[in-house]
């Protein structure tokens, strides 16, 4: 196979999505929604991709990552208001930040497997969604939340609209393209194994826990950046950035796309705003029960989410010999 | 010259002792069964080599190194590797993702950061563990799921992830337990045929299997060593009768 050829093939996910994803400004309007919206999906596309790093590689399910979400959202809020309006100290501080803190809540959650280690970090992300709202109220602003940012800025660049859409959606794709490399590489390997055999691993000489850590940090970090990105989106930080309810949120964008596909939670995050946003206005109060209902169906009948539809698909129409 | 040295190994669950004053030594390349009643202590002492239990009291000593505190995945990087009773594999991934997962393992350790390299650029460490896979008969597998093979190409393909990060010391759980006559067979013929070099350490009830392979052989009774010698010698031993026949006073 020529060098050419396999470039194509690794690369082709990455190509088409960053073909769709810098050309939402021109067609996502058409289809209804506030203006703003495709950033808000692309910065939950983030926080997914890094997501399916833990979940849909080790198999490991944490109902706590919007601690680093939210932790890095404040963060950026609170350098963007008293250090510098320039987002990138902001950004990297806010990222270091979250991840010290990965590192620790990892070392800690990590040791337990299944529903415990679900429930020891949902535990800890509403540890830390009470300090926000009790002891570090002076810096969070409690229930009103973190306001009064200035304008964020890229050096001289004002980030407003479709400067903030293009710097997200560019890291997005760059996030993207570094978590297909690392599917692609041993350590991607390794992290899979985890999820089929733990012993089996550990009896082949790999240390599984450090695989684990490093998977558990790696997604930490996707959603520190997907909670500064938040903050340069909307300078604004709530106390339910670190709630379960977020939490919660990813875990169904993700199921509901296709669990360890990495494009599938995509799909997923897409659907769910696009859903909430949109779609809700048709639907009225009642929108949560349809949501619900969708989340069941995709549940029973495609456990793969979106991505086991789309291959059920391609299976039936697009079937040639050598299968692809 | 003994590659394992296992001298005075004692382990007890609550008031259970599971292995007393064990004394062992494995020579090296050759095959040594270990056999026994139920309950002897057979796969408590393969637990204690391969880092699963911490005894009580005693060393372990593998090629000059001691084996005892260290982690499961160190021991399998100094060099042993276990075959379990039930067949351990990984079973959503491809054959050949299975036997490459040992073939990285072996180039760099039990932890390395290398998170964008290409596995596929490797071609050398791919074809090695293709020729792995293939060694064992499984060629016709290659891309197939490792959960869908037939119990016997399981085992085969433990074998094969096993043996691909070259261990020196292969330890085997019951590896034809559960299996038909035909696959017994076959599996006696892969562990005749296997490299030369590698020392074996075999739990077995099958004596077929145990007299077709041993060269030597330890029994395990009440988590003592009763009796050890050729299998010739094990056939008539007056105490190996006993145990098995479960005559053995306390």
């Amino acid at each position: 196979m020529t060098t050419q050829n396999n470039f194509w093939q690794h690369n082709r996910t990455v190509l088409i999505f960053a073909l769709i994803a810098l050309t939402m400004p021109f067609w996502f309007p058409l289809m209804g929604g506030y203006s703003g919206l495709d950033t808000k999906i692309m910065i939950f596309c983030i926080f997914v991709v890094g997501f399916d790093i833990l979940l849909g590689f080790t198999g490991y399910l944490s109902f706590g990552h919007a601690a680093f979400f939210g932790i890095s959202a404040y963060v950026t809020g609170i350098m963007l208001k008293s250090f510098s309006d320039n987002i990138i100290p902001a950004i990297l501080v806010a990222v270091l930040a979250a991840t010290v803190v990965a590192v620790i809540i990892g070392l800690l959650t990590l040791k337990r497997t299944g529903i415990y280690f679900s429930i020891l970090t949902l535990a800890f992300a509403e540890m830390f969604d009470s300090m926000a709202m009790s002891m570090l109220q002076k810096w969070t602003g409690g229930e009103n939340g973190l306001t009064g940012m200035p304008t964020p800025m890229l050096f001289n660049l004002k980030m407003q609209g479709d400067t903030v859409f293009y710097f997200v959606t560019l890291m997005a794709i760059l996030l993207f393209y570094l978590a297909k490399r690392i599917e692609r590489s041993p350590v991607g390997l390794m992290m899979k194994a985890i999820k089929c055999n733990q012993t089996r691993l550990e009896f082949t000489g790999i240390n599984a826990r450090k695989y684990k850590l490093l998977a558990f940090v790696i997604s930490a970090v996707y959603a520190a950046i997907a909670g500064a990105l938040m903050v340069v989106y909307e300078p604004f930080v709530g106390h339910e950035f670190l709630g379960w309810h977020q939490s919660g949120e990813i875990v169904i964008m993700s199921v509901i796309g296709g669990v360890g596909t990495l494009v599938g939670p995509m799909l997923g995050a897409g659907f769910m705003l696009y859903f909430e946003n949109v779609l809700s206005v048709n639907l009225g109060e009642q929108w949560l029960l349809v949501l619900g209902a969708i989340f069941m169906a995709v549940v029973i009948f495609m456990p793969g989410g979106f991505m086991e539809g789309i291959a059920r698909l391609k299976k039936r129409y697009f079937t040639t010999v050598d299968g692809e | 010259m003994a590659i394992l040295d296992i001298h005075q190994v004692s382990l007890s669950f609550g008031g259970l002792k599971a292995l007393q004053n064990v004394n062992l030594k494995i020579e090296k390349g050759t095959t040594h069964a270990l056999i026994g009643p139920n309950g002897a202590g057979k796969s408590t002492l393969l637990n204690v080599l391969t880092g699963m239990l911490k005894p009580d009291d005693g060393s372990v000593m593998f090629d000059g190194k001691p084996l005892l505190n260290v982690n499961s995945y160190d021991i399998n990087q100094l060099g042993i590797a276990k075959v379990f009773q039930t067949p351990a594999i990984f079973p959503e991934m491809t054959v050949l993702q299975n036997v490459t997962i040992p073939v990285f393992a072996a180039r760099d350790g039990s932890f390395n950061l290398n998170m964008f390299e290409g596995r596929s650029k490797q071609r050398p460490l791919i074809e090695f563990a293709e020729q792995q896979i293939c060694e064992l008969g499984l060629e016709n597998h290659m891309h197939s799921m490792a959960g869908s093979l037939s119990r016997g190409d399981k085992r085969r393909l433990e074998m094969a992830i096993c043996l691909a990060n070259k261990p020196r010391l292969l330890l085997l759980d019951e590896p034809t337990a559960g299996m038909a006559r035909h696959e017994t067979e076959k599996t006696i013929e892969l562990l005749k045929s296997m490299q030369d070099g590698i020392t074996k350490v075999i739990v077995e009830h099958d004596m077929n299997v145990v007299f077709s392979l041993a060269e030597k052989i330890s029994v395990l009774a009440q988590g003592q060593i009763i009796a050890e010698g050729s299998p010739d010698e094990i056939k008539g031993h007056p105490k190996v009768i006993e145990a098995y026949l479960g005559e053995a006073q306390v």
